[in-house]
């Protein structure tokens, strides 16, 4: 009977070597997010000395400092305000995309999601000074108006990608019953495909989510200095000094703008690690 | 089988919706400061985690409130001048820029982007408070005064005399045999000698110094302007003597991959003796390891060279205040604002308060930052002004050059870095 139950020797070495690996993989995670966090705690001497001994206090001063020295408040507003408005308008414009593409049978539809998939080709550097002059031309320069509309542009292919994928699994009897039913399109797709779609949905909140909280380069020439606009990415480099920056304060300051991320990757995980094993067996 | 919103879900959105929505509605600080018909838009590199940073918010703060005028700070770090720049194309920089005069910010008066401020100085009383030298290297070939020089910096030598002595080494060195003879006793108690960014732009700085003790000052504006080195003995000695003491083990193990910031780090966490820094980053070093440093130059070469004490790199260049296009229409409001930050009541703020040196001509001297004390303190019988060399580098140059001399704290000859060191020049 233990005979019969054991697994081949292959199948165990395959087994040991790949619980090894995925043991090296979560350490390779772990130590730097650990040391990230303790060196948050300590000050200079301290994260050189001994890096990765625990913090002798776990006073927040390094986090109020790098706070009061970066504005980080402000910065934090400003990039929910900016990553919050340009979410909405990614699932306002690539939801009703997605789902005609989805449901086009026709060589117009495969044109149409070419044309969204040549987004991939440009590369968003050299999209830079176009975009400037645009903001200029429009009077939108040093606003986070004009932000707000460009990062659902930038986000388009993929999140209509994605969702296109998604919804061509829904069975088509599904919204053949709806219609029977008196369902318009609109009502098809928010009452039959959106509530299939959440893990989809999530995975391209996920996924824009973090593009737009961490961009920098566009922010900080579209958005500019002001305070009272910046975004976090834009607001924390200033505390990073050319000689004598305090790691303990910038590592505090890193971790604050963190916190958003961690809070949005929690509530959103599940669904997308169910988008993502629903695709797997349906692929 | 149903994948509809969970409750967790629905009440983390509900959740953040609470508390986003409140927060930026009800937050006027969210409206653009520089939004303003009658608000002075200021630019500034004074931010963040920078010297002075708090200093110059009080003193803005402290200034509107005396004078009911609205002054708005935007905040950037080194990415200054490229964000001023693309905010000139679109006609919307800011009035005034306080930031430093290196690379691009080079070209600013020569383009337009800024004006010259040489009629200002006498109409706003300024020529009188300002220590000449600075005013002269802020003025360019033709004559433009590029900008009001506000703060400036000394690049002294941080001794560690605690460290020394635990070596055996009872004074500070002066010569290149003394700093040999003090590398090989540290060492021997496992203690860095000299830290310094070998990577990056400090690391450069310190390379040019060491030039500079065998070539005459006009010998070097030759030199760093051309980039001939080969054409110069004086400064292929002066490679030859880099050379010597890299290979006598005078920097600290692997110094070419430090910066500026891991050289600071290093001699404040007792890992290395001497440093090499400027002012404002002194004004950084705790007060707990400042108690055991002294402040030098670098030790003048034991043979030869040209120089009668150590060397310390002067220069006026720290930030300057600059006018744009923009500011041009706002001069009523420029003009009281900027003969404020050179009241003797302000310059005293940033020289107690955080340790800079200023343009300013003053007696103050800084008591909480003893290291920028020591170093405003050197005379020219104490040691060699030598120049910084930044204002005679082709902005094309800075970085093949910085690679050049990244070369030279590894084993490179010195044939090899005198050959790199004129490559980086061909990009003129």
């Amino acid at each position: 009977m233990a005979q019969r139950t054991a697994l081949p020797l292959r199948d165990r070495i395959g087994s040991i070597t790949s619980g090894t690996l995925a043991w090296i993989y979560a350490a390779l995670l772990v130590i730097p997010f650990y040391y990230f966090i303790v060196s948050s705690f300590k000050t200079n001497e301290e994260i050189f000395e001994s890096p990765l001994a625990w913090p002798t206090t776990f006073d927040l001063s390094n986090f109020t400092t790098a706070i009061q020295q970066a504005d980080l408040g402000l910065a934090v507003a400003n990039s929910a305000l900016t990553t919050v408005a340009a979410l909405v308008l990614t699932l306002l414009l690539a939801l009703p995309a997605s789902f005609a593409l989805a449901r086009a049978r026709g060589r117009a539809g495969k044109i149409v999601e070419s044309v969204f998939a040549l987004g991939f080709l440009i590369p968003s550097f050299a999209a830079l000074f176009p975009t400037f002059l645009l903001a200029a031309a429009l009077g939108l320069f040093h606003t986070r108006t004009f932000v707000v509309f460009l990062l659902p542009a930038t986000a388009l292919p993929l999140s209509i990608v994605i969702l296109t994928s998604f919804m061509r699994t829904i069975p088509r009897e599904l919204e053949e019953a709806a219609s029977m039913d008196g369902a318009s399109s609109l009502q098809v797709l928010r009452q039959v495909y959106l509530p299939i779609c959440v893990p989809g949905i999530a995975t391209v909140l996920l996924l824009n989510f973090l593009s737009f909280w961490n961009a920098y380069l566009y922010p900080l020439i579209l958005i500019g200095p002001d305070t009272a606009q910046r975004t976090i990415q834009v607001a924390l480099p200033t505390l990073k000094v050319d000689a004598g920056t305090d790691y303990g304060v910038l590592m505090a300051g890193t971790l604050f703008t963190l916190l958003p991320v961690y809070l949005v990757y929690t509530v959103l995980q599940r669904q997308m690690q169910r988008a993502l094993l629903s695709g797997a067996v349906k692929g | 089988m149903s994948h509809g919103i969970s409750r967790r879900t629905l009440l983390g959105a509900a959740l953040s919706g609470g508390i986003i929505t409140p927060l930026l509605a009800g937050c006027g600080a969210l409206v653009p400061a520089s939004s303003g018909p009658n608000a002075l838009t200021v630019h500034t590199q004074i931010s963040g985690a920078v010297a002075g940073a708090q200093v110059f918010s009080d003193v803005v703060a402290a200034y509107q409130r005396a004078t009911a005028r609205r002054v708005a700070l935007l905040k950037n770090g080194s990415d200054l001048p490229i964000v001023f720049e693309t905010s000139t194309l679109a006609g919307k920089e800011a009035d005034v820029a306080i930031v430093n005069m290196m690379g691009r910010t080079l070209s600013w008066t020569r383009l337009g982007a800024t004006v010259p401020v040489n009629d200002y100085l006498d109409d706003w009383g300024l020529r009188d408070v300002i220590i000449p030298e600075a005013l002269a290297e802020w003025t360019d070939d033709e004559g433009r005064l590029r900008a009001f020089p506000f703060t400036r910096t000394n690049w002294p030598v941080s001794f560690n005399t605690g460290l020394l002595e635990e070596a055996g080494v009872g004074a500070i060195p002066t010569t290149s045999d003394e700093l040999i003879a003090a590398a090989d006793a540290l060492r021997s108690q496992g203690i860095g000698p000299v830290t310094v960014g070998g990577s990056d732009w400090s690391g450069q700085k310190m390379f040019l110094q060491i030039l500079q003790g065998f070539i005459t000052q006009d010998e070097a504006r030759t030199v760093f302007s051309t980039g001939k080195i080969s054409e110069s003995p004086g400064a292929i000695a002066g490679v030859e003597h880099f050379v010597e003491l890299r290979d006598a083990g005078v920097f600290v193990d692997n110094v070419q991959g430090y910066t500026s910031d891991s050289e600071l780090t290093q001699f404040n966490t007792r890992k290395a003796a001497i440093v090499p820094a400027m002012s404002s980053a002194l004004a950084l070093v705790p007060n707990e390891r400042a108690a055991e440093v002294t402040v030098g130059g670098w030790p003048k070469p034991s043979g030869g060279g040209v120089l009668e004490h150590p060397s310390v790199i002067r220069s006026f260049n720290g930030h300057g205040i600059w006018i744009s296009e923009n500011g041009l229409k706002k001069l009523d409001l420029i003009k009281p604002f900027v003969q404020n930050l050179y009241t003797p009541e302000v310059t005293d703020e940033f020289i107690l308060g955080s340790g800079r040196d200023m343009s300013r001509i003053t007696d103050t001297v800084s008591r909480d930052f003893p290291l920028v004390a020591q170093g405003s303190r050197l005379t020219d019988d104490d040691v060699t002004p030598v120049m910084l060399p930044d204002l005679l580098i082709p902005d094309a140059v800075f970085e093949p050059m910085i690679q050049a001399t990244a070369l030279a704290y590894g084993s490179a000859p010195a044939d090899r870095i005198i050959d790199a060191f004129e490559k980086s020049y061909q990009a003129v």
